[in-house]
């Protein structure tokens, strides 16, 4: 339920009385002096699991006395609403914010899933007042909201909608910070708890950390104090260990939230449920059953505007490394010992950690095809090349798509190859995990005219999300013709709900200090430890090329980079990467 | 009697059947009947090089065409069956209007049920409608089942033979009651032992509604797992009031409880009592009280009254009727209307209430009189929809309530 109306205004405090909600907190007798601790900074999740890197360097830990607990909650909605919180966004007028976060938190007050006293800070380099940040903030949720804007909802929601100018790394701007934030407390009643949310370019991370940690902002003082960090985590191996580094000089571990939109899908945490909650899967789940697994993540966009950007990453670093070593160490993980966040990341962080790192000249050749697209047909219209687009050079050997072959070297999955693909400009916007089972031992039904296909589970992501399974099935005739049929589940027709979106889920998880669904900096760096080192290759590759071909128009200097017509599915040799092992890719 | 099958309505989205049977056996094969036909409607689709170009070039379509081109065979995805006894048309028909409106987001078969005349001949009617929508959002097919059956004669006392065999194998069975249940009778008990959660409504119990509230705590103690709707009204009463002690200044006040009073409407002469027993009940199991006197009348004959014990402490209860000028659609006979509860530490105190203004609710604290905590919020309408939906989301035993139930038992001490 939310609450539509406007608070009145409070009335004047009675002389010795608690100041009401709205007042500033009036000396002697004040909910804010008596406002107990809460429990949270001691109930965090456990890191016992993870790295506890320069433990000695956090001191913010007080020890606090737990806070009562409000009995009435229970069997209420309040159990999943998180305590009233100032989410401070840093890069306040930025697309994201304005696309993703405002929409996201609005939605989840229109859901009652935030208290009233909640408020949102932004801040940003721009010069602006709280009006017109307020103006602004309505604008993009008008836009970007999945519901509509209420206008009485919304009234009250700009009341605790503020705006701070200020630069990312200098100290007065954030110890005007500092007061803002406790005015904000004093006058809202969010009790010192603090999401800081980077909306930021990446570069920008490690100045915002470093003067948060400065002005003591990471501080659990009264309440909890947390840090979402927007992916990219780094661009490699190493940039990724320093952030993790200086992040963590100023917070602990369970205090960062690096979060990947893509967690917070619904379909990911089904295939958890899928996985971990049914029985009949789980044993079939191995070396011995499987063949091989298939994990497609394809686009039909392109780059959209933004070549400057995809110059930088290219495939492996937007989609490989983050999306789709997620969705690999979900589908091979063992069963973690509960659904709870570091449990769950230390199951994570074993597969990845089970992939060979060690990329050899011939290995990276054999095992990975880099494709970029040229002019073609998207859909029912023409495309231009990937080279042809703004802001990306004419001679650009960044990849557009990748597709691999990996080994998960662990007793479950010894020998079982997972075949990686993702791209732009495909035919089709469609992520898949599929598992090929093993053919039966015998063949019995020699004298049909076909060998039936071996079985598949294809566990749909997006579009349709859903569970396939494919299986052999006689057709009705009077021969013995065998014919492989589909057993099609999809979600949506037996759940016809609107899911919430990622970020609404994950800002809310963030809030309740849940972090099942983040990326812990080990797990981050094991993803880069598999990506960062196949990078490298390719950029030694072409720079001999380009010192051995002066012409950059010598097709010799290209032939690293397989290229595909837009609107296919990736280059030939992708094909080949898999027909070679004697199998095939889905079609999807 | 048979009548042959034929899709009765089609449109771009909906495919309907229906078909009509007089006899249990004869309800199954027509079911089945119309699925075989709905199946070879899709095969005809994937036959024909016309229909299978067209569904080719049709978006909605797209998720449904396997790589041949074909279009899959029509899956229903049933996910329970609700079981709905409507001993009043006006009921069977608001249950149709009901189950209608959540058939895309709970695919279900549906059996709604009319008991006729137990002193009449015996008698079996049913009709059968099964309807796959193609949402136009999704692609997804969404295909659903409606069986409205009405007996007569003594078919009306033994409903859980007529209710078994049309179960979907292995899914929940959901029974709703919507009218006053006979709890404890046998036509209900054999019903009762058929499913796996049922939800009623104590808003509509007889009379005070005190003896449909111990009929209902003793389904729950025979391990029924039991949704009433009347409860979940008062959801949004306890998440504002609950809500109002999360302030760290109030949370440590609950202990000292001194007096609670709860409001109800009473449109007409008799006073229901079953939510506010079920509130008071609630509150008494969270914050350990016991009963110490039950409900009486006040010695002015205005009021119920009663006592709860904690501790060393009294903690007086009364139930206040008050005349209402709400909209019949916003409220009926024992509809909460103000809460008020109030505590004392020391030298402070507290004032919780939680105020009904229309459709809204409005909740505050006040703490030696200067108010530091406010919440509000919607009621859901007076519809029944949304509570069917949860109760179909959740079968699951909902301890909070079972023991709310349980303590307002002893407080009506029927």
């Amino acid at each position: 339920m939310t609450p539509p109306r406007t608070p009145a205004p409070a009335p004047k405090p009675a002389k010795g009385a608690a100041p009401a909600k709205g007042a500033a907190p009036t000396k002697g007798a004040a909910p804010a002096e008596r406002a107990p601790r809460t429990t949270r900074s001691k109930t965090e999740p456990s890191t016992t699991h993870a790295p506890r890197r320069r433990e000695s360097l956090h001191v913010f830990r007080a020890d606090t006395p737990p806070a009562p607990e409000n009995p009435l909650r229970a069997g209420t909605r309040l159990e999943r609403i998180p305590g009233p919180c100032i989410v401070v966004v840093f890069g306040a007028t930025g697309d994201l914010t304005q696309r993703r976060i405002l929409p996201a938190i609005y939605n989840l007050r229109r859901a009652g899933l935030l208290p009233p006293e909640s408020a949102v800070l932004g801040f940003s380099r721009r010069p602006l007042s709280d009006d017109a940040f307020r103006t602004m903030a309505r604008a993009a949720v008008d836009e970007f909201s999945r519901m509509p804007l209420e206008k009485a909802l919304w009234d009250d929601f700009a009341q605790g909608i503020y705006y701070q100018q200020g630069n990312f790394d200098d100290p007065p701007d954030f110890k005007a910070l500092v007061e803002r934030l406790e005015q904000i407390d004093a006058e809202r009643g969010t009790r010192g708890n603090r999401l800081f949310y980077l909306a930021t370019p990446p570069s920008a991370y490690t100045e915002i950390v470093d003067s948060l940690g400065k002005t003591g902002l990471d501080r659990q003082r009264e309440g909890w104090v947390r840090i979402v960090i927007e992916k990219p985590f780094g661009h490699d191996l190493e940039s990724a260990r320093a952030l993790n580094d200086s992040v963590m000089r100023v917070f602990d571990e369970s205090q960062v939230y690096r979060i990947d939109h893509y967690l917070g899908k619904e379909t990911v945490r089904n295939l958890m449920v899928f996985r971990f909650g049914n029985g009949i899967f789980e044993p079939l789940w191995n070396r011995r059953y499987v063949d091989h697994v298939q994990i497609t993540v394809a686009e039909d966009l392109g780059i959209e505007g933004r070549g400057e950007f995809y110059e930088q990453a290219g495939a492996s670093r937007d989609i490989l490394q983050n999306h789709m070593m997620q969705l690999l160490s979900l589908v091979a993980m063992e069963p973690p010992i509960a659904f709870e966040a570091d449990a769950l990341r230390d199951e994570k962080v074993r597969v990845l950690r089970a992939i060979d790192p060690v990329w050899t000249d011939a290995r990276a050749r054999a095992n990975v095809v880099r494709g970029q697209y040229i002019a073609g047909w998207s859909a029912d219209h023409p495309v231009v090349a990937y080279r042809a687009e703004e802001e990306v050079s004419p001679t650009s050997t960044v990849e557009t798509f990748v597709a691999l072959k990996l080994e998960v070297q662990n007793w479950r999955w010894a020998d079982v190859p997972f075949y990686l693909r993702t791209g732009k400009r495909l035919p089709k916007r469609a992520s898949e995990i599929a598992i090929q089972f093993k053919q039966p031992p015998l063949m019995l039904f020699r004298d049909t005219t076909a060998d039936p296909e071996p079985n598949l589970l294809a566990l749909r992501i997006q579009p349709d999300e859903g569970i396939l399974l494919r299986f052999a099935a006689k057709v009705p005739e009077l021969g013995l013709e065998v014919r492989s049929v589909n057993m099609d589940f999809t979600y949506g027709s037996s759940f016809m709900k609107d899911a919430p979106e990622a970020y609404e889920t994950l800002l809310l998880d963030a809030m309740l200090g849940d972090a099942s669904l983040f990326t812990r900096a080990d797990e981050v760096e094991a993803a880069w430890g598999v990506v960062s080192p196949l990078i490298d290759i390719w950029h030694e590759w072409d720079a001999t090329d380009a010192a051995e071909s002066a012409d950059p128009t010598d097709p010799s200097a290209e032939e690293e980079v397989c290229f595909y017509d837009a609107g296919t599915w990736g280059p030939q040799a992708a094909d080949r990467l898999i027909e070679h092992d004697g199998r095939r890719w889905r079609r999807l | 009697m048979s009548i042959p099958i034929a899709p009765i309505a089609i449109d771009t989205t909906t495919t309907r059947w229906h078909a009509r049977a007089s006899s249990i056996s004869e309800t199954v094969t027509q079911l089945s009947r119309i699925w075989s036909s709905a199946a070879d409607e899709a095969e005809k689709t994937a036959m024909d090089p016309g229909a299978r170009a067209a569904a080719q070039g049709d978006p909605r379509l797209a998720g449904r065409l396997d790589h041949h081109g074909d279009t899959r065979i029509r899956t229903r995805t049933s996910v329970l069956t609700l079981v709905v006894v409507a001993q009043r048309p006006e009921t069977a028909e608001r249950a149709v209007a009901t189950v209608a409106a959540l058939a895309s987001r709970h695919p279900s078969r549906s059996i709604i049920v009319s008991p006729g005349d137990p002193d009449g001949p015996t008698t079996f009617d049913a009709h059968i409608y099964a309807a796959c929508h193609l949402s136009t959002a999704s692609g997804a097919e969404v295909c659903t089942e409606e069986i409205l059956v009405k007996t007569g004669g003594e078919l009306s006392q033994h409903l859980a033979t007529v209710v078994a065999p049309l179960l979907i194998h292995d899914l929940p069975v959901v029974l709703w009651w919507p009218d006053d249940p006979p709890f404890g009778s046998r036509v209900f008990d054999e019903l009762a032992e058929e499913c796996d959660g049922m939800l009623v409504d104590s808003g509509t119990f007889r009379g005070d509604g005190a003896r449909g509230l111990a009929g209902m705590a003793d389904t729950v103690t025979a391990g029924h797992s039991v949704h009433d709707i009347g409860w979940m009204r008062l959801n949004l009463w306890r998440e504002l009031l609950a809500g109002l002690f999360d302030h760290p200044l109030l949370t440590t006040e609950l202990p000292g409880c001194r007096s609670l009073r709860v409001d109800v409407a009473r449109p007409g002469s008799v006073l229901r009592i079953s939510k506010a027993a079920c509130f008071a009940g609630w509150l008494a199991t969270a914050l350990d009280w016991t009963v110490e006197e039950p409900l009486r009348a006040s010695p002015d004959n205005d009021s119920l009254i009663a006592a709860f014990r904690h501790g060393r402490r009294l903690v007086p209860f009364e139930i206040r009727p008050v005349g209402n000028g709400m909209g019949a659609s916003l409220q009926s006979a024992g509809s909460v209307m103000r809460v008020e509860f109030e505590l004392s530490r020391g030298r402070a105190s507290t004032r919780a209430r939680v105020t009904r203004q229309a459709d809204h609710l409005l909740a505050t604290a006040d703490w030696n009189n200067a108010q530091v905590a406010r919440r509000a919020g919607r009621l859901e309408p007076f519809e029944e929809t949304p509570f069917l939906a949860e109760a179909l989301d959740r079968t699951a035993h909902d301890p909070v309530f079972e023991r709310a139930l349980k303590r307002a038992v002893e407080l009506t001490a029927v």
